[in-house]
């Protein structure tokens, strides 16, 4: 009996004096670097691509997963803005089993082997929803620049090749998530569409695709 | 700092590099091969009864010939003789006079190629108007040798008498990896004449 009381006067006097803890005044109190500078920011993704539209029902409606790319922006000081530039590469391809193709008089039969690379290089600004303070940092994106394009169609060995650089955009929407915070690296999510004007053979109407990525990326002043 | 970031995008783009990739190496042989069959639109193929076929193969290097009579040669020549009886025909000797007269044909091409960078075709597009290139002598090249059969069917019922030609009715290439194996042969004489099946009398 007596050492239950001695042990509830003793959480009585703990609990409140837990409570009544404050934090320990701040000495130096300026906001992290990376509120107070433009600083830079570099990603890069690894990216899972679905094509889309007629491209999709058209010549190649296989995801792939071979794709990546590098990004560079400037994080604006005193603004929720950030532009920069991105490069990647993509890769879709799509092995049809043998058919029959007509071509002029002449009737073709043989295994098809669709590919189409592309290696955009892009300008982007990102706007973003919270504070550089903040943990999460969710982001919309409009890109625009240009798509390196190799289309090779195989036909059994025998291929047929069209490069071409055909102007490119692309919508995004994603989020940044820093390991801790006032951190320099942490992990990028983003959801994008991505529309290439270009038109060969099979893809009457441009090439349109749903990407999404995961990244990892580093900031520095 | 600034090094830190340099080391982290040069691995990224060692990754992205090492993303080369070959789409077409694992086709089976069977797959590779690629079957190409033109015919003469107007011929009426019901009017010719008898044929006959070469007793050689006929090949071309690089715009020489000579003829060859190996195994593969045989096979070859005996399937397309069993093809064109199935189908109707009747096969006769050379001398008999044929309707029409069947050439076979194994042709290497020897092509040399420039360095293809992606941007040639592009600028290629936009200096057009009937200019070749002069590439320096100090870019790179590479040979590639093509070889395929080449099987065409001939009009001796009908030759064209002023320019004394025969007009080729069909002809057939089978191209591919498996070309030369004797294992290929069937299935090669098979498909040319399968995917054409006005040549059918019977």
């Amino acid at each position: 009996m007596k050492k239950i009381i001695i042990a509830a006067l003793f959480l009585a006097g703990f609990f409140p004096a837990y409570a009544q803890q404050q934090e320990a005044p701040k000495l130096y109190t300026l906001p992290s670097p990376f509120e107070r500078y433009t600083h830079y920011l570099a990603t890069a993704r690894v990216v899972g691509a679905v094509p889309l539209g007629s491209f999709a029902d058209s010549y190649i409606d296989k995801s792939s997963f071979r794709n990546a790319s590098i990004s560079i922006e400037w994080v604006l000081r005193n603004s929720p803005f950030s532009i920069g530039g991105e490069i990647g590469s993509t890769y879709f391809q799509k092995r049809i089993p043998r058919t029959l193709y007509q071509n002029g008089e002449g009737t073709i039969s043989a295994v098809q082997t669709r590919t189409l690379s592309q290696y955009p290089v892009e300008l982007f600004g990102n706007y973003h929803f919270l504070p550089k303070t903040s943990l999460i940092q969710p982001y919309v994106q409009v890109s625009g620049g240009i798509s390196i394009l190799d289309n090779v169609l195989y036909y059994g060995t025998l291929s047929s090749q069209h490069q071409k650089i055909a102007p490119k955009y692309g919508i995004g929407l994603g989020s940044k998530f820093l390991f801790k915070k006032d951190g320099a690296v942490g992990v990028d999510v983003r959801v994008k569409y991505d529309g290439t004007a270009y038109k060969h053979d099979y893809i009457e109407k441009g090439v349109s695709s749903v990407n999404g990525s995961i990244g990892l990326f580093y900031r520095w002043w | 700092m600034f090094k830190k970031a340099s080391i982290f995008l040069l691995i990224a783009g060692l990754g992205m590099a090492s993303c080369s990739k070959d789409p077409i190496n694992d086709l089976s042989t069977e797959e590779s091969l690629v079957y190409i069959t033109n015919h003469d639109k107007a011929a009426n193929f019901k009017q010719y009864k008898t044929f006959s076929i070469v007793d050689s193969v006929v090949v071309v290097e690089n715009n020489q010939s000579g003829t060859a009579l190996t195994d593969i040669d045989k096979d070859v020549l005996t399937r397309i003789i069993t093809k064109m009886q199935a189908l109707g025909y009747t096969y006769v000797s050379p001398k008999a006079k044929p309707d029409v007269g069947i050439n076979v044909t194994w042709i290497t091409n020897t092509y040399l190629n420039v360095v293809s960078q992606p941007l040639n075709s592009y600028y290629g597009g936009y200096w057009g108007g009937g200019f070749g290139y002069g590439y320096p002598n100090y870019y790179s090249y590479y040979e590639t040798a093509e070889s395929y059969w080449l099987i065409t069917l001939l009009d001796f019922k009908n030759p064209n008498t002023v320019d004394k030609t025969f007009n080729v009715i069909w002809d057939a290439q089978v191209r591919g990896a498996g070309i030369g194996n004797r294992q290929y042969v069937d299935t090669m004489i098979d498909s040319v004449f399968g995917q054409s099946e006005y040549l059918k009398i019977n």
